[in-house]
């Protein structure tokens, strides 16, 4: 098993919820292959920093997984089949070095998943003693 | 005048800084090693070591094959804001 990291970039044309799911099912492709997503982290909706087929935005999603690496080449032929993708970098996270630095990536972004919650929360409160 | 500043000292920011990865997600930190073109700065200015300097240079690839950073900027195809997707 080895450690990869994968941007995915979605059509901006797409309303929210088939962003979401073509997320889940890009996150489908890599766990049938045999992969465990470890970390997901949702960028959002930015603008591109050159246009791609046309578009100006698209919609950045960031998965953490390791799974054995023949299993890539499989994965990447799915994701070029699937025309809502603009564009998808596969990295690799191979030294011991830059496993250490997959680690600290999966955590900041796990961080990131569960604090929102708590920011949403604490300005409510805030509104409410005041 | 901070830009004369920056070609005078000769060392290593990142060595200075101890950086032993980077994230090609992090936009901010890529800028010290890009021209206002958005070229990758050359070590005689920046004064990157050479360890870092192939370090940034993968990274300023992923990138821009990501649309995070572009990889030309023309007369024709100008960014009107480039980092405003900084926060």
């Amino acid at each position: 098993m080895r450690h990869y990291e994968n941007l995915v970039i979605v059509k901006p044309t797409l309303t929210a919820e088939e962003i979401q799911s073509i997320i889940a099912g890009v996150e489908e492709i890599i766990t049938s292959n045999g992969g465990e997503i470890a970390a997901r982290d949702a960028m959002g909706m930015r603008k591109l920093a050159y246009p791609i087929n046309k578009n100006e935005r698209g919609y950045f999603h960031v998965v953490y997984y390791t799974v054995a690496p023949s299993a890539i080449s499989e994965i990447e032929r799915r994701f070029r089949i699937n025309e809502e993708l603009l564009r998808f970098v596969t990295i690799k996270y191979d030294t011991n070095r830059e496993v250490k630095a997959w680690n600290q990536q999966v955590e900041k972004a796990n961080k990131a998943a569960s604090t929102p919650a708590k920011e949403e929360a604490a300005p409510a409160e805030a509104a409410a003693a005041e | 005048m901070s830009e004369k500043r920056k070609y005078k000292k000769r060392y290593c920011k990142y060595c200075e800084a101890k950086v032993d990865f980077m994230d090609y997600k992090d936009v901010a930190s890529l800028r010290f090693s890009l021209s206002e073109r958005y070229k990758i700065m050359p070590r005689r200015l920046t004064g990157n070591c050479k360890r870092h300097q192939d370090m940034i240079t993968t990274v300023i690839k992923r990138a821009r094959a990501a649309a995070l950073i572009p990889y030309t900027v023309t007369r024709k195809a100008v960014v009107t804001a480039p980092y405003e997707n900084l926060k």
